[in-house]
């Protein structure tokens, strides 16, 4: 198979067929990442990526932060976020934050289940072009760490004004952003889409 | 100086989807069905476009509050600044010092690199390339971490309504300046970086 690259970044043509399990390469001219070799990429993604999901879902299910002032408390859960915005008149904002920080991930994630797993029985299905297309193009608008430091900030600038209680959910969507970014990241375009390729033309 | 050899050289488009090498007068990538083009369609004008909304959406959200807070009947209004203001009053120097980079200084300073490398592509500048392309890669990375701001509204806004005691309400700086960051990312994804290297190989074609 062809192995020239033209770099995403300055289109100079560049030869990865040199490169040995556990290198990557970057364009000599303007330093643009390129690809990475790893074996056993895919055990590692689909590990993250079910864990990731898990997280999740549980994140979901119990309260994020708990707040009281004066005897008052109240208690939020994350899919309380787009209701509360909604019912201020933001609806727009209701459907960006949660497509960032739930849908999109969560939606990225079992793409990415629906793609490894095939990919790493070296099985050819005719969804696989289409999901790897889907992730690419929305793994960008993926927010969890930052939604994270959000979150952070959020704590300090309540907490002159009253008891805040980190909730077990806040705990589980940290892990959850953790594991999506492993997962994400161990997922090379190039090396990804060279395997698609070349199963097509087997099959 | 030998002249580099790069794909529209060869009559070859890149994929910009899955970095397949196809004759650009395929019109779609033969891989994954992108559609397929030598450089980005108009990158240049749409960039600009994008930016400019940008722009006009970054004068109310630094105009109008990104939040209210009412505190036992009497509100507060607080702006982009003046929550930076808030923390710094609170001795929280280190989230502070969070917001106003996020919020302040990546925004407009991404604003201005775009602007800068869309000037220098359109004016076949051949100015240190491998810096701007450096600076690209930085202004396409920072991109979504402005959203922080509008993720702190929506947790206080959801955690904090204790009806007549304390209730923080969002303003509508939150909605222009998520405005402002997704027309950023867009203006980012629109740039097409390879403009920043096709001037260098203009003046190589000469022999």
């Amino acid at each position: 198979m062809n192995d020239d690259i033209a770099c995403p970044g300055c289109d100079l043509i560049v030869n990865v067929s040199a490169l040995q399990q556990g290198q990557s390469a970057s364009c000599p001219r303007c330093g643009h990442f390129l690809t990475r070799m790893r074996n056993g990429a895919f055990d590692r993604i689909i590990a993250f990526a079910v864990a990731g999901l898990v997280f999740l879902a549980l994140s979901l299910a119990y309260p994020f932060l708990s707040f009281s002032s004066s005897g008052f408390e109240s208690v939020m859960t994350l899919p309380q976020t787009p209701g509360t915005l909604w019912g201020y008149g933001m609806p727009e904002i209701a459907l960006v934050v949660s497509a960032f920080i739930i849908v999109i991930p969560a939606v990225v994630l079992v793409m990415i289940l629906s793609l490894c797993v095939p990919l790493r029985q070296r099985r050819h299905t005719s969804l696989l072009a289409p999901l790897a297309r889907g992730i690419f193009t929305l793994q960008t608008w993926a927010m969890v760490e930052v939604f994270i430091i959000g979150v952070i900030v959020a704590l300090t600038k309540i907490a002159a004004l009253a008891t805040v209680v980190v909730g077990f959910s806040f705990w589980a969507y940290a892990l959850f952003a953790v594991c999506f970014i492993v997962s994400v990241a161990n997922l090379d375009r190039y090396q990804c889409w060279q395997l698609i390729e070349a199963l097509g033309v087997k099959s | 100086m030998s002249k580099a050899e790069t794909g529209a050289s060869r009559g070859l488009a890149t994929c910009h989807l899955c970095y397949k090498l196809a004759p650009a007068d395929l019109h779609r990538c033969p891989r994954c069905g992108t559609a397929l083009h030598l450089r980005k369609n108009d990158s240049i004008q749409r960039t600009l476009a994008l930016l400019f909304t940008a722009c006009l959406l970054y004068i109310p959200a630094n105009m109008y509050p990104i939040m209210y807070t009412d505190q036992l009947g009497s509100e507060t209004a607080s702006t982009i600044l003046g929550g930076v203001v808030l923390l710094i009053d609170l001795d929280s120097i280190p989230v502070a010092a969070v917001i106003f980079m996020f919020s302040v200084m990546v925004p407009s300073g991404k604003l201005m690199a775009i602007f800068y490398l869309v000037w220098t592509a359109e004016r076949h500048s051949r100015l240190n390339p491998r810096q701007r392309s450096i600076m690209y890669r930085i202004t396409e990375f920072v991109g979504k971490w402005s959203m922080v701001d509008v993720f702190v509204v929506s947790i206080l806004v959801t955690l904090v309504h204790l009806n007549g005691l304390l209730v923080i309400r969002p303003g509508v700086a939150a909605l222009s300046f998520a405005g402002v960051v997704i027309m950023t990312m867009l203006a980012a994804e629109s740039f097409d970086p390879r403009l920043i290297w096709d001037n260098m190989e203009d003046t190589d074609n000469d022999g």
